[in-house]
Formats: C-alpha cells, structure tokens, sequence
C-alpha cells in the first residue's frame, strides 16, 4: 500500500510539474503581449519582467486611431468582420446543403462528392496562391473582399461537409420519413428538420469558418493592396517596416483583434464541443 | 406552394454555376488609367508627398492613378507573384528592388526598356546611378535601362554621444579608421558594464534576413578590398585571393564581437527595423543604419536630433585612405505587362524632373539622397550647416567615391543577396562553429553555382 501511495504521490508530483511547465510555455507568450502593450515605446526592449510604469496608453492609440498606421483601423476590423461573418456563412449554406444533398437525399455516388471536395486539402494552401491570384486577376477581383471570400470558402466548405455528413448520421433517418409521409418537400424537411437538429454542428462549423478568415494572412495580403479594403492582419504587417516600429500599439491592436473571435467562442463553446464531438461517434 | 422538386433544385444549381463560370473577365484597363504601387514611407509626410503628388499629376494629365502604398518587401513578393500570372501595375517603386528584384527581371525581360525616361535627364544622373540602371536583358542579348533611378541610400553609423560622454569619451575620441572605430565600441562598452550599465557597444543585425546584414557585410567587403568580387563585365571574381582574405575578414571582425558579448544575442533575429529599436531603447550604443533614418525618425526632439544623435559615415580604411561607399540606387520600374506604358513612361518623366524630385526626398526628411548632384548644389536643404546629419549622408552618397552594389554587372548577385548567403555564413560562424576561411569557402561554393545560372 506504501507502495502504491508513494507511486501516486510521484504521479501526481510529476503530472503538476509537467502542468507548470506546459502552463508557463502557453501563457509567457500571452504575458508577453500584454506586457508590452502596457509599456511606453522606449521601454519595449528593456529586459524587466514587469512594465515599470503600466499604461494602457497604446490601447487609446488604437481605439482613437491616432498614430499614421492606425488611421483606418477600425475600417479594416469591419472589412475583417465582413470577409469572416460571408464565408461562415456562405460555408454553412454550401456545406448544410451538400452534406444534406448527399446524406439525408442519397443522391448516388454522393461519396464522390464528399472525396473530391477533401482532395482540395491535398495541395497546401500556400501552394494555390499565385494560382488564385491569377484567377481573380482575371475576373478583377483583387483588390476586393469578394476574393478572399472565395478563397476561404473554397477551403472551409469540404471540411465542413465531411463534418456535417458525420453529424447527420446521428439523427434518425425514420424523422425525414416520417416528414415525407406527412407531405413535406425536401426543402421543407431541410429547413424545418435537417438545420435544427443540426444546430450544434452549424455553430462549431460557423465559427470554425469565422476563425480560418479572421486569421488569413497569405491570401488577404496577396490579394488585397489599399488601405480601405485590407483586413487587420495585412495592416499589422505594415507596422513592421520603419524606423520606429511601435511594438506596443502593435500588440494593443493584436489584443483588441483578438478578442471578437474569444467572446464568439466562449459564447458557443458548449455547443462547439458537442458538435465536434457528436459526429465523431457513429450510430 | 408550387411543389419544389429534386429536379428544380438541382436544375438552379446547375443553372447559377454555369451563370458563375461565365462570369466576364476583366478587360482591358481604360487608356486614361494607371495602376502604381509605390513602397511605404518610414513617415506619415513621405506617403503623403507621393499621394499628394499623384493627385495633383493625375489632374495636369486627365489620367485616373490608382496609387496603392505598401510595404517594401510586400511590394516585391506582390509584384513576383504578380508577375507570373501576368497581371502587373503599370509603374513600381521599389527601396530594395535594387538587390532583390530588378537585375533579374531585367534578364529574364520582365521589365520595359526606359533609357527613354532616363535619357531625358541623362545629364543630371550621377555616375553610379546610371551603372546601377544599366542591366542585361539575356533575353534581347544586351544591355539596356531597366530602372529609372529615383533615390541613393549608403551606410551610416549612428552613435549616442551621452554614453560616450557617460564613459569619459567625446565625439572626437571616434577613431577614423574601420577597425579602430568598431573596436572602440567595444571599449565603451566595458567601461559602460563596469558602471553596472548592461549595454552593448555595437548594435548591428546578424540576422539572414531583410537587408540591414547583408549591407554592412558587403561595405565591411568593399572596406577590407573586397570591391572587385564580381569585375564591371559580369564576371565573378571570389577565387581572387585580396578578395578572398577581404571576405574571410569581414566575416571575422562581424562574428568575433558578437561572440565576445559586444552585440546583442537577439542580433541574430533582428529585421531591418530592430537596430532601429534597441538604439531608441539606448541598449546599444551604435547601429550602423542603411541610411540617416535613425536620426531623422527624432527630428522633431532638437536635443536629439542636433546634439545627443551623431551621424558618422563609413570608417578610412585601416591605411587611412578613404574608402568608396556602396550606394544603392531605388529603381522605379515598368513591368512588362503593363497595360499602359506610354502613361507610365509619361509619369515618370514628370517625376525625375529635378524638381519634382526633391520636393519628395525632401519629404523623406533626407532618409533617402538625392541621385542627381544639381539638386545638392542648387538646393541649400541639403548641405544645410546647422544640420548634423544630412552633410554626413550628401558627404557619403554624393560627394566622396562611391561604388554600385554588383548586381548591375551580373543578376547573379541579386541571387546572392536573396539567399543571403553572406549573412548565413555569418550564422555558420557563430552557430555551427565554422571557422571564417570555411565560412567563406562554403559562401563560394554556392555564389558560383548561382553564377553557373546566369551566364550570358
């Protein structure tokens, strides 16, 4: 019995160390960003562990926009809503209607659908850039939200549909049935049965859409050039280039960015789970 | 309700993605347009002047200028990529175009020929500025103008004069000759730790990336008798044992400080903007800088800028002979693709014009020179005597020798500096334990496989 209290004892030391550790590692860097947006410019290089005088000064900058690089910020947080709030949504309708196509209606060879749409993932994003931008160039998309759009829903709508196809196989088919006894149209039993029991997957698909977008740099920064359509990550970027790059306005103005895509998931965060999770049991 | 079938449904679809796959390409910009993009300003004024500018030349021309601002590194990455799928802008001003873009696109025929542009201000261009713009087109077989030049930027070294005085040192203590006056940071600083002061005497990046590394790598080259490492007609020259030992000591006087503690451990991570913080921080006590940036970023706190900040220019050489600058000349260019030339040609004649120009460099409160030597001498800005800084940089890039960086003999080198290849034998020194003759044997090796590639 000593034995085993000893080996428990070890356990559960180690198991609290290697806790402290991983907690360290994921929270310095968060520390760190916070840490200089509270300092002055000239304190950022400094080695303190602590700001030496905390100031939320460079929050102000951002909000008031009142440094040069910042004049449009507020402009470009909304271009980065608009961008992440159409392709979530755009991802729901394409992704809901295919998966419901192909599971709930049957459509035959549905399964090629489903494989095709995954191949998309073969290539590596990075790889499809200077292609898209090509073909954007030639429909005149770029420098225009529509072209990134395109681009994020091209790449969040087969992980999706694989999700939803997942999902759907938890709700009963005998309920489409019984609609269909019961005279409803497949629009019908889409709309009125299909989405609602599909709600938690929409939401962890939703958000997940949000999120692929509201972080894109690649594809925004390729295909969109002005300062009154770019989103926040590309004009971040500018601050990067100069004589006084001001890194404290910058991590102001990547907390402030930040923080949407955190309340929007603490908000759904119990359904998130469950809609990522339910899928992943069959029957 | 009218009864919506599987049939109607799929019918829609397939009607909406036929409707969408003959969406109608972009045609042809209008006649009266031009697209520029044009590389960001380290100040607000400076993107201001170019936009002013734009506004006023687009109404003197009844011509829509659709100006775009971006970062310089953004600008080149763009314009390549752009550049593949053939969809460029008409005009593009570039800051390091110069060494990572132009002398290629110039060989692989990217570029629109503007001797035209250059040719109606031959005679105001300086020497180095037209060798700069003169490239090889591999493609026609000869030589032509590929970039009109538009500004200089050469070496400067930036120096807080309070932690000199902190140390019982006075500006005229700087010793003139190039190892002499970067060993004497190394004095300041241990007199500065031993004041329990944890500064580094000498901030310079190490870091294989941007451009700060490989600018003063190659002034340290030309410094130590390195200038002749690829010869006016293109030929490389490495094996030349004056340029060999030049490398080998470059490499060795920038590794040795840094592994002795003179520069920051963070120097190997550094961008081209980070010497520029530490020194406003005051961990460092000198930077060298591509240009009088660091000084004229403070221009607006006169205790900074006239008497704490000191400006000095490349080191005599340990002979005590002066030593030729490098000097960069920012090209603006044409791709080829450009869907109106004559429009872009017809800008950038205007904006050459003397005058035109110096109202903008004028703008970049001098970060940049001017490539026209009337402008210094007609204008009293430049060679203003209460100005600390300015003199210094006009001394450097207009006045004294100078020397075009290489990539105008032969693309090659613009591979060279892409690949930072120098930079990275720097790290091999400092993080893989090379020695600097095996630093510099392996930078060889690859340098002539990169010159293998552009043979004409």
């Amino acid at each position: 019995m000593t034995a085993r209290r000893r080996a428990r004892t070890l356990n559960s030391i180690g198991v609290s160390l290697l806790s402290a550790v991983l907690l360290v590692w994921t929270l310095l860097p968060i520390y760190n960003i916070i840490r200089v947006s509270m300092q002055e410019k000239e304190e950022v290089l400094s080695t303190s562990v602590f700001p030496v005088a905390p100031s939320p000064h460079a929050f102000s900058v951002v909000f008031r926009q009142a440094y040069w690089l910042l004049e449009t910020f507020w402009n470009q947080m909304g271009n980065s809503f608009f961008i992440g709030i159409v392709v979530a949504l755009l991802t729901l309708a394409i992704g809901s209607l295919t998966s419901f196509t192909i599971s709930r209606m049957r459509i035959r060879s549905g399964w090629m659908l489903t494989n095709a749409a995954l191949l998309t993932y073969v290539i590596p994003m990075s790889f499809l850039a200077i292609p898209f931008y090509g073909i954007m160039g030639k429909y005149g998309l770029t420098n225009n939200p529509l072209a990134v759009i395109a681009v994020e829903v091209t790449f969040a709508t087969p992980y999706a549909i694989f999700i939803f196809q997942q999902y759907s196989a938890s709700i009963p088919f005998e309920l489409d049935e019984a609609a269909r006894i019961d005279g409803a149209s497949p629009p019908q039993i889409f709309f009125r049965i299909y989405l609602p029991l599909m709600a938690p997957a929409l939401v962890a698909i939703g958000t997940y859409a949000l999120l692929l977008s509201w972080n894109e740099y690649l594809y925004a920064f390729l295909l969109l050039s002005g300062g009154k359509v770019i989103t926040v990550p590309v004009a971040l970027g500018k601050f990067l280039v100069g004589d006084e790059a001001p890194w404290n306005y910058l991590m102001a103005a990547a907390i402030i960015y930040a923080l949407p895509p955190l309340i929007i998931y603490y908000g759904f965060r119990r359904k998130m789970s469950g809609g990522l999770t339910m899928g992943g049991v069959k029957g | 309700m009218k009864r919506i079938s599987r049939r109607l449904v799929l019918g829609g679809v397939g009607a909406a993605v036929a409707l969408g796959t003959g969406l109608k390409p972009r045609g042809a910009r209008a006649a009266g347009e031009l697209t520029v993009w044009w590389t960001q300003g380290f100040y607000k004024a400076e993107n201001d002047a170019v936009i002013a500018w734009m506004a006023d030349w687009e109404k003197r021309n009844n011509t829509k200028v659709n100006l775009t601002i971006m970062n310089g590194p953004d600008v080149i990455t763009k314009l390549i990529a752009g550049m593949q799928v053939g969809d460029v802008p008409d005009v593009v001003h570039t800051v390091t175009g110069d060494r990572f873009l132009v002398p290629r696109a110039a060989w692989n025929d990217q570029l629109e020929d503007v001797s035209d542009v250059v040719d109606s201000q031959k005679a105001e261009f300086t020497e180095t500025a037209l060798i700069s713009a003169r490239l090889y087109n591999a493609k026609q077989k000869k030589y032509s103008i590929y970039g009109v030049p538009t500004k200089g930027s050469s070496l400067m070294n930036s120096v807080w004069l309070p932690l000199l005085e902190e140390v019982g040192f006075a500006a005229t203590d700087m010793p003139g000759t190039q190892d002499k006056f970067y060993d004497f940071f190394q004095t300041v600083q241990d007199k500065l730790r031993s004041k329990g002061k944890r500064i580094f005497g000498l901030g310079y990046s190490m870091a294989a990336k941007e451009a700060d590394a490989g600018n003063l790598f190659h002034q340290f080259l030309v410094s130590y008798g390195g200038v002749g490492i690829v010869t006016p007609d293109g030929k490389l020259n490495i094996d030349d044992p004056a340029v060999r030992q030049a490398a080998t000591t470059s490499l060795e006087r920038l590794t040795t400080p840094f592994k002795k503690g003179y520069v920051p451990p963070g120097a190997i991570n550094w961008g081209d903007v980070d010497n520029n913080n530490a020194f406003f921080a005051r961990q460092i006590v000198m930077t060298p800088n591509a240009t009088i940036s660091i000084a004229a970023a403070q221009m607006d706190k006169p205790d900074l800028y006239y008497k704490e900040i000191l400006t000095r220019g490349v080191p005599l050489g340990n002979d005590g002979k002066p030593v030729a600058s490098l000097l960069a000349i920012s090209p603006t260019i044409i791709p080829k693709g450009s869907k109106n030339v004559d429009g872009a040609k017809a800008l950038l004649r205007d904006f050459i014009q003397p005058a035109n120009i110096n109202a903008y460099l004028k703008e970049t409160r001098a970060r940049y020179l001017p490539v026209m030597a009337s402008i210094v001498k007609n204008d009293p800005y430049w060679t203003d005597p209460k100005d600390p800084h300015r003199q210094v940089a006009v001394d450097m890039g207009l006045i004294k020798p100078t020397v075009p960086w290489w990539m105008s003999y032969n693309p090659a080198y613009s591979a060279v500096l892409s690949e930072q290849i120098w930079p990275q034998a720097e790290a091999n020194i400092t993080q893989r334990n090379m020695t600097p003759e095996q630093a510099t044997e392996d930078a060889a090796k690859r340098i002539k496989q990169l010159f293998e590639q552009y043979q004409k």
